[in-house]
């Protein structure tokens, strides 16, 4: 029912100068159902193939005026008529007429004198192609529609602002690869100046990563009290996670700090360690810490808490692996190296300043090498 | 990515060589499961030839290690190189699925 439904609606225009080939030609082909229209000349063709857009053309070459060749061309010219199949007819019976009509983006080519079961199974055949093709763009154009929605709906999830803490001044970027992704950041504003930073990578990409995203963020906001514990808020959410994420995982880190005490605790379960710069002395070293396995995968028996104490103008660089896996076009990675390495030349003082440097030093080597997957990165300045 | 396995005396040895990444974890998940479709309990990876894997690439190894264990099975990772290495144990795997140094220990592990 369906095929009988698209032939229906299907259309074929057929040009040509000789009102006895028209007519041959449309009684050859009324029998398939398709709605028929006729051109006497290439400007007449070009006029009813703009409104009409017809599903495929048969086109005679020698015409007086416009010829066939240059009525072809101007259809593969314009946006709106450049994907109608055009099936040449033609008593030019050389290799190289045939080659020139193919080459200026004709589907097929028949010659004339032509048999009738010849034409209309040539027809039938781009008449099917140019259905798919329509079919299966179509449906591409839907999948990205709502990969789009997704990646809009996912991006409603971050939040809106930056926390607003004494003492600590923030910088984000996220990026996702294609539409929509696994990474997800945020913050906890708790009680006497402590913030909560959590950061996280749902493996994969696209819809399934941000579906376990989300399905972080919706646990992480319904943490039942402050979630000022890095271990408990772990536990708690890989616990939730195990029941729902196999066979996937979520790297994730969470980190608390506390302004008075200038206090920085951290839990990582496999997520890239974050970057330090110290003040001090200038060096970035790297917060490593004994490793916990990604969250959805078993349940944790102990979640190891390290923390740190931060001096006013220490920073941390947060960031999600997407970042280091920044594959160049020789193939070459961006690695950790180079971000330690740009994150100790960064420049004092704005963080957004500091994060433009790295964003830039990552593109630059990137060299219009596309990303593979989503990033974040997250600059923490204590001043 | 180049994927091959061969059996010996009971465990089942399957060798990564090139880039387990966002273009390979697709083919390389569909035959390992195939080579594990055969039924073993006992299996070594040798990553000697494994150049680079993904977060994807962790989860094929996962989704492996998972499978295994279900069979009341043994896994062990072998010969990785110095990249590799760091992204496993960066990723906290290392708590979760044993790792050689050479693909003699592993064996001799899983003996």
């Amino acid at each position: 029912m369906m095929s009988d439904d698209h032939t229906q609606k299907e259309s074929i225009l057929l040009v040509d100068d000789n009102p006895i080939n028209l007519q041959v030609l449309f009684q050859t082909l009324e029998g398939m159902g398709c709605r028929m229209l006729v051109a006497k000349d290439g400007q007449t063709a070009l006029t009813i193939a703009d409104k009409k857009l017809p599903d495929l053309i048969l086109l005679d070459i020698m015409m007086p005026g416009m010829d066939g060749y240059e009525v072809c061309r101007r259809l593969k010219s314009r946006p709106l008529t450049q994907n109608i199949p055009v099936i040449f007819l033609s008593a030019l019976s050389e290799t190289e007429d045939k080659v020139k009509g193919l080459n200026i983006g004709a589907v097929d080519y028949i010659t004339k004198p032509f048999q009738p079961e010849e034409v209309i199974a040539r027809v039938n055949t781009h008449l099917t192609i140019h259905r798919l093709k329509s079919e299966v763009q179509t449906q591409k154009d839907q999948l990205e529609q709502e990969l789009k929605t997704v990646s809009d709906l996912q991006c409603d999830l971050l939040p809106e602002k930056l926390p607003d803490i004494d003492g600590l001044e923030l910088a984000v970027y996220y990026e996702t690869s294609r539409y929509a992704g696994g990474d997800y950041y945020d913050f906890s504003e708790m009680p006497d100046n402590r913030l909560g930073i959590l950061m996280a990578d749902a493996e994969g990409h696209s819809a399934p990563a941000a579906v376990r995203m989300a399905m972080t963020r919706a646990l992480f906001s319904a943490y039942p009290s402050a979630p000022s514990d890095p271990a408990d808020v772990l536990t708690y959410l890989n616990r939730h996670l195990c029941k729902v994420v196999e066979p996937s995982f979520i790297t994730a880190l969470y980190m608390v700090y506390d302004a008075h005490q200038q206090l920085m605790q951290m839990a990582n379960a496999g997520h890239p360690p974050p970057l330090i710069y110290h003040v001090s002395d200038g060096a970035v070293t790297t917060w490593s810490m004994r490793g916990l396995f990604p969250m959805g995968i078993d349940l944790y028996d102990h979640v190891p808490v390290s923390e740190k104490k931060l001096e006013k103008g220490d920073r941390l660089l947060l960031y999600t692996d997407g970042v280091t896996e920044r594959f160049n076009p020789a193939g070459e990675m961006y690695g950790e190296q180079r971000l330690i390495k740009q994150f100790a030349a960064g420049p004092a003082g704005n963080t957004k300043d500091i994060l433009d440097g790295i964003i830039y030093d990552v593109e630059k080597f990137a060299d219009g090498q596309s990303a593979d997957d989503d990033q974040v990165l997250l600059v923490v300045v204590v001043e | 990515m180049e994927i091959t396995h061969k059996e010996e005396s009971g465990i089942l040895l399957i060798a990564l060589k090139g880039r387990l990444d966002g273009s390979t974890v697709q083919s390389a998940e569909r035959s390992i499961n195939e080579i594990l479709g055969r039924g073993s309990d006992r299996l070594l990876f040798d990553f000697s030839e494994l150049e680079y894997l993904s977060s994807g690439g962790l989860r094929v190894i996962l989704s492996a290690a998972k499978e295994i264990k279900r069979r009341a099975g043994r896994i062990v990772l072998c010969a990785m190189q110095n990249y590799v290495k760091e992204i496993f144990e960066v990723s906290g795997f290392t708590a979760i699925i044993p790792i050689k140094d050479t693909v003699e220990s592993g064996i001799a592990e899983l003996q």
